[in-house]
């Protein structure tokens, strides 16, 4: 089976939907797997071959409830492609956000659902993940271990589903540890990087 | 002040908008640049997007406003790339620590205003469905922001939006 999995974090490197990604690769290993990066509003030059593909995977990050301008312009963009394209692909997604409740990524699911409905491709199913700002810091933790576990959950479903072409209720999972500690340590996560920037802690409560 | 935020033709713009004082309006000058997710207005310029192209203070103008009003094409039950991407610019109007509302995480507000959001999605071809999400991104962006809920209309050209924005 030809699949895409699209990275389409404005971020080039270090992002979460990197890391889901790389870990949905290794769940995919056995189907040819075709990497695309939706960084920017415009589009790839190579995108001509998603029409081609049996499966389209994005993972993207939620911005303000939902899909983050850049990656509206690109899906745009290939909405006439895929209206001509005999043998529509499969769509799933992956939307990961910084609160702890995966659930909080539903309305961008319902966009990315309505949008292959405009486009006459074929909806599967959707992910979402809380607690996105760990990822990137737990890339190196083995799949399914420790804080990783309702995430590679989560994926290793997904997975089976794309393999399958298979539809099913969207998932959403919250990290495996307290809400509360989530909350703590980005907050002193957001306190290290201002103060890298040689900011104090008073410097992020600053009113223009 | 009444914040109107919209990604209408300057043609369309000249006959919708209502023209009383008291109204700051944002525009689409082509020129606007995406969020690229470095967090510089949370962590390196607080309050503030780093990057300099005339749509970094929209959050400071947020802050002052009684009203957000948002026009703008529909796409798939959100907003269009140009007003999402005035809105994922400014963030820092909420600060990057947590709380609990509704039962949810959300951001903390850097301000005390809480404005009232308003939305104007206009299309042709508009689904039911698209309609249903947008009413419930609406109520999520409305809670995200500590703000209050206004209308949300729909309708299928721009134009017809004259009345109710008088």
């Amino acid at each position: 089976m030809k699949i895409a999995l699209i990275n389409a974090s404005p971020k080039l490197k270090d992002s979460a939907s990197g890391v889901i990604l790389e870990e949905l690769k290794g769940l995919l290993a056995e189907h040819a797997v075709t990497e695309y990066g939706f960084h920017t509003p415009a589009l790839p030059e190579n995108t001509e071959e998603l029409a081609n593909q049996d499966a389209l995977v994005f993972a993207f990050p939620l911005y303000v409830d939902g899909i983050p301008s850049h990656l509206l312009n690109c899906m745009a963009g290939l909405e006439e492609s895929f209206r001509k394209s005999e043998h529509p692909p499969t769509v799933y997604a992956v939307v990961n956000c910084g609160f702890y409740e995966g659930l909080q990524n539903r309305h961008a699911l319902h966009m990315m659902r309505n949008w292959c409905e405009k486009s006459g491709l074929v909806w599967g199913r959707g992910v979402g993940l809380g607690g996105g700002g760990m990822l990137p810091g737990i890339a190196n933790v083995p799949a399914g271990k420790g804080p990783k576990k309702n995430f590679s959950a989560a994926l290793k479903q997904l997975a089976e589903s794309v393999g399958t072409l298979s539809g099913g209720e969207d998932l959403f999972t919250s990290p495996n540890y307290p809400r509360i500690a989530y909350k703590t340590a980005a907050e002193i996560g957001w306190r290290q990087q201002a103060k890298a920037n040689g900011l104090a802690t008073k410097d992020l409560f600053q009113k223009r | 002040m009444k914040l109107i935020i919209h990604d209408l033709t300057p043609e369309q713009a000249e006959t919708i908008l209502p023209k009383q004082s008291g109204i700051r309006v944002i525009s689409d000058n082509g020129k606007i640049r995406h969020c690229v997710g470095c967090f510089g207005c949370w962590v390196k310029t607080p309050g503030q997007c780093v990057i300099h192209d005339g749509y970094e203070t929209v959050s400071a103008l947020l802050a002052q406003c009684e009203e957000l009003i948002l026009i703008s094409r529909c796409f798939y039950g959100g907003f269009s790339p140009f007003v999402k991407n005035v809105v994922d610019r400014n963030i820092s109007y909420s600060l990057p620590d947590f709380t609990i509302r509704n039962g949810e995480m959300h951001h903390k507000g850097r301000y005390d205003n809480r404005f009232k959001l308003s939305v104007c999605f206009y299309g042709e071809n508009m689904t039911e469905t698209e309609r249903q999400t947008a009413r419930e991104m609406v109520q999520a962006n409305t809670v995200n922001l500590n703000g209050t809920a206004g209308e949300v209309h729909f309708a299928e050209r721009a134009e017809d939006f004259k009345g109710v924005l008088s």
